[in-house]
């Protein structure tokens, strides 16, 4: 089954060898296409990233069957096509236009016939140029969104390539050159692996064609299957540091953390795979990374492609440079620079990503630690050699015991560095370790035994096609690949069919719904609302969903904190909405009137026979992202005037204190405040969260050192006994046992000082406008409002029956659009209609 | 002397970095880079192996799987560095 693999001459006409390698009859295509078209619904029904990379998908599925056929020659050049075509497909055609020419630059520079020195110099030029708007230093033409994609073609690939035009003499053709800075799938992935120059032209139709695009198709499905464990992790077992308090939920947190590295490795399985189709039979890009022993075994297993890159161009060239002061120092000091700069082109890449130059300690730590621990390894290898074998290891069970103790103390000790490097700071990786101190109970031998199950499991030796020995014996391996890919793909799709899985039982059916698309995590979810809340977003690292989606964020999107609305107060508060003030924003005029509230005007007497309602709420009452008439306060006020619900009342008033990144602790100094306008109805208005944002205020205000005016909320944070001088994460941690208290008392006060000024208590909860799982504590927090006294409202299904992409801003900003309001106004009407003694009352007040 | 080459690079391999393996099991065309017998520490001391033995100099960018993933590679790049080899 396996063919020698051979060396045609990268550029020159194809061989007979390729030739043969190129055909493939119609049984085999005709099976291949068969599970060509199953992929594609794997990828459908479990939302495989993005729309976009759906339709490209599919477009490279029918463009392989064209492909497939055609001759040898125009392969490639078809590739080419595709690939470029590709570029304005999935990104726009202004967008996609300037990627090409702005590529088409950088290839033409690199072919120029002057001196390699010239052709450098005009390349470096190119890129600081383009650093400099990508800086924002620089004015450019193009939209925001082109970066991450033309960085991710072009930052690394342009080095080795231009390496290679330096050291090989071979000649490049245009659809080598276009085909491999634009090759498709990159249009769709901003994280792309670095694949070789030498290793795409060599690797062309290389081998056998059905063995190679039944590859790409094992190497997708593979990739998927990396990328639903991904999502399991990511939504049910990664945990925030503050909630890690004892040593299960220790383990628990850095294996998880650790593991959330399958979404690199399965988009990258996905990636290699589809270039499979085309005929590029590449090297895998990674190779069993949770299986290594040994920290070079590790560096050689994960993320290969990054290690050749290394490796190729900055590796040998140092080690060759010094050796004149001795093969070990020169090993060792070039490892140690390998990891120095790994560190230095992660913070290149993430500057062409995301626009900003990555800093952080704990960042350089991590690789320091490893590049030391590698070069101890390194040395230890040319001092001793390492096993290796031509066939299958004679295994005895000593060595069995001895590899699998390996693994696992390996495997441990990469969670332990991983948890370093995906902290918020070394500080907050600091305090993870205090769980440690916390009980022990028999849940700690959860994840050292699952991680133990899994590399026993791991280190049973499998058939492999290459390594066999006899025909029957690589059947037998290429069989059992065959059953193990086709399984899974079938198995898959049939899994995820709503009919199948909800005959499995609540919890599964449950649990494949979840994994059927791509959401946001709780923790995630948290930390978008933070980056609304407090105008900062730490996403730094590359395999983070969020980044993904914040990643798309024009950097022109206009913020709340840019309009000069809000303004600094000092006290509990800290900020509030600048009263008199109105600012014009691309969503229409945001007027702040004298109350400063985001309304028309009000007396600040309340007329006679006049429901006056105050309206408290974070942004989603404020109305970011809508006209002043279109907040759903302002429909639901003029629709409560014109279809009156109560014969009580022959006005009504809502007066909108919303105020964007209010948490419900400052709502306190907000409804204190309205009490001068003399409402008789306060309508709450909870967005998710409650009890954790709570704590999280009370955290910041104490590391603030604010005082805090309310003496329930002090007592709390005193029995809890944080302290200004802590770190987030310990504060947090602390605060966390009393979340539910402290929103008792914030509930508590509304209900009780309403109660005593007259007014009428309404709690409403409107969700956001994102799928996920940050509604876990509506159950709870509505539970604690209903105590308190509120009487409540739940708009939890308000946006049912609708796509949440059609009532939000966009995928990074969950705020309600203008249809969105529409929706919260009519379902409140709806809500009131049903029971007026809520807002209205039985009874006439008095006036 | 092709054949004599060979051996010799053949023998350097099963000693340094395949002991007690069974020589047959290396063949002209075993792929050893692509097969993770020879890693890049493995490569260099390869290296400076041939650099002695033959008395030619490699460069950083020869250091690759076109070279040396097979025996017939490496004896082919050898020729190319002392045809005299060849002989």
């Amino acid at each position: 089954m396996h063919s020698a693999i051979t060396s045609s001459a990268i550029g020159a006409p194809a061989s007979d060898a390729t030739q043969a390698h190129g055909r493939i009859t119609l049984f085999d295509f005709a099976v291949i296409a068969l599970q060509l078209g199953l992929v594609l619904v794997l990828f459908r029904q479990f939302q495989i990233e993005s729309t976009a990379f759906l339709q490209l998908a599919a477009i490279v599925f029918v463009a392989f069957a064209v492909h497939a056929f055609l001759p040898l020659r125009m392969r490639l050049p078809f590739f080419a096509v595709l690939s470029v075509v590709s570029v304005p497909l999935a990104m726009g055609l202004s967008n996609g236009l300037w990627i090409l020419a702005i590529g088409s630059l950088f290839i033409a520079i690199c072919h120029l016939r002057v001196s390699i020195n010239l052709r450098a110099t005009a390349l470096l030029l190119v890129a600081a140029l383009l650093a400099a708007q990508r800086a924002t230093l620089l004015p450019f033409p193009w939209h925001d969104a082109i970066w991450p994609i033309l960085g991710s073609m072009f930052m690394f690939r342009l080095i080795v390539y231009f390496y290679d035009l330096r050291h090989d003499s071979t000649p490049v053709t245009l659809a080598q050159s276009v085909g491999y800075f634009f090759m498709v799938p990159n249009v769709c992935f901003p994280l792309f692996p670095v694949v070789d120059s030498q290793a795409f032209r060599r690797s062309h139709y290389s081998v056998d064609a059905r063995q190679t695009y039944q590859r790409g198709i094992d190497w997708m499905v593979r990739g998927v299957v990396h990328l639903l464990l991904y999502r399991y992790i990511y939504y049910y077992l990664t945990l925030a540091p503050s909630e890690v308090t004892d040593p299960a939920q220790f383990s628990q947190y850095i294996v998880s953390n650790f593991l959330l590295y399958l979404r690199v490795s399965g988009l990258f399985h996905m990636i290699v795979g589809m270039l499979y189709l085309f005929g590029f039979h590449l090297p895998e890009t990674h190779n069993r990374y949770l299986l290594a022993s040994s920290f070079t075994d590790f560096w050689r297993r994960i993320n290969i492609y990054w290690k050749d890159f290394m490796q190729k161009v900055f590796y040998f060239p140092m080690v060759f440079a010094l050796r004149r002061f001795g093969t070990t120092k020169a090993i060792a000091i070039s490892t140690l620079l390998v990891f120095l700069l790994t560190w230095a082109l992660h913070s290149y890449q993430w500057f062409w990503l995301r626009g900003v130059v990555l800093f952080a300690w704990h960042d350089i730590l991590f690789w320091g630690i490893l590049g030391v621990l590698v070069v101890v390894n390194s040395v230890y290898e040319l001092k001793f050699g390492r096993r290796r074998s031509l066939g299958k290891q004679v295994m005895t069970w000593r060595s069995v015991v001895v590899t699998i103790a390996k693994r696992y103390a390996m495997f441990w000790t990469i969670c332990v560095l991983w948890s370093l490097w995906t902290s918020e700071s070394i500080a907050d990786w600091i305090s993870l370790w205090s769980a440690l101190r916390g009980p022990y109970t028999v849940e700690v031998l959860l994840y050292p035994g699952i991680v133990l199950a899994v590399i026993a499991l791991g280190s049973i030796p499998m058939p492999k096609a290459e390594t066999a020995k006899t025909r029957q014996e690589a059947y037998r391996a290429w069989a059992l690949d065959r059953a193990i890919a086709v399984a899974l793909l079938v198995g898959l799709i049939a899994v995820s069919i709503q009919d199948v899985h909800t005959r499995l039982g609540t919890q599964v059916a449950t649990l494949v719904h979840s994994l059927r698309s791509g959401h946001l995590s709780r923790l995630d979810n948290a930390k978008l609302e933070r980056g609304y809340y407090e105008g900062i977003l730490s996403v730094d690292r590359f395999n983070s969903q969020l980044w993904e989606v914040y990643s798309k964020k024009p950097s022109n999107w206009l913020e709340v904190e840019n309009t000069g609305l809000k303004r600094f107060v000092g006290g509990f508060a800290q900020a509030d909405l600048a009263p008199s003030s109105v600012a014009t924003t691309k969503y229409g005029t945001i007027t702040i009137n004298r109350w400063g509230g985001r309304d028309k005007d009000y007396t600040e007497v309340r007329p006679p026979d006049t429901l006056r309602a105050v309206v408290l709420g974070p942004s989603l009452v404020m109305g970011w992202g809508v006209d002043d008439d279109e907040t759903f306060e302002r429909v639901l006020e003029d629709r409560l005037n014109q279809e009156p619900l109560s014969p009580l009342f022959k006005h009504v008033e809502l007066l909108n204190f919303g105020v964007p990144g209010y948490q419900p602790p400052q709502q306190l100094v907000a409804f204190d405040k309205t009490s001068a306008l003399q409402p008789n109805a306060l309508l709450y208005i909870a967005a998710g969260r409650e009890m954790r944002r709570s704590a999280d205020y009370l955290a910041q205000v104490v590391r603030k050192r604010l005082v805090i005016p309310y003496p329930a909320l002090q007592a709390i944070v005193d029995k809890s006994g944080v302290r200004a001088d802590m770190d987030e994460t310990t504060s947090l941690k602390l605060l966390e046992p009393y979340q539910s208290e402290i929103l008792k008392v914030i509930y508590g006060y509304l209900v009780e000082q309403s109660i005593n000024r007259g007014i009428r208590p309404v709690w409403i909860f409107i969700p956001q406008a994102r799928a996920g799982s940050w509604q876990e504590e509506t159950p709870a927090v509505l539970k604690i409002a209903q105590e308190a006294g509120f009487g409540t409202i739940d708009l939890s299904d308000v946006y049912e029956g609708y796509d949440l992409g059609s009532v939000r801003l966009a995928e990074w900003d969950d705020h309600p659009n203008a249809l969105g309001h529409r929706l919260i106004a009519d379902r409140l009407y709806a809500a009131i209609a049903a029971n007026p003694n809520l807002l209205f009352g039985s009874e006439p007040t008095a006036k | 002397m092709s054949d004599a080459v060979r051996d010799k690079i053949k023998d350097y391999i099963m000693q340094e970095f395949l002991p007690g393996e069974d020589p047959s099991e290396l063949t002209a065309t075993t792929p050893l880079i692509s097969g993770g017998i020879l890693d890049s520490i493995a490569a260099l001391k390869l290296v400076m192996f041939l650099e002695q033995e033959y008395g030619v100099a490699f460069e950083a960018h020869e250091v690759n799987r076109d070279n040396l993933d097979s025996l017939t590679s490496i004896v082919q790049l050898l020729i190319s560095k002392k045809p005299a080899l060849a002989r």
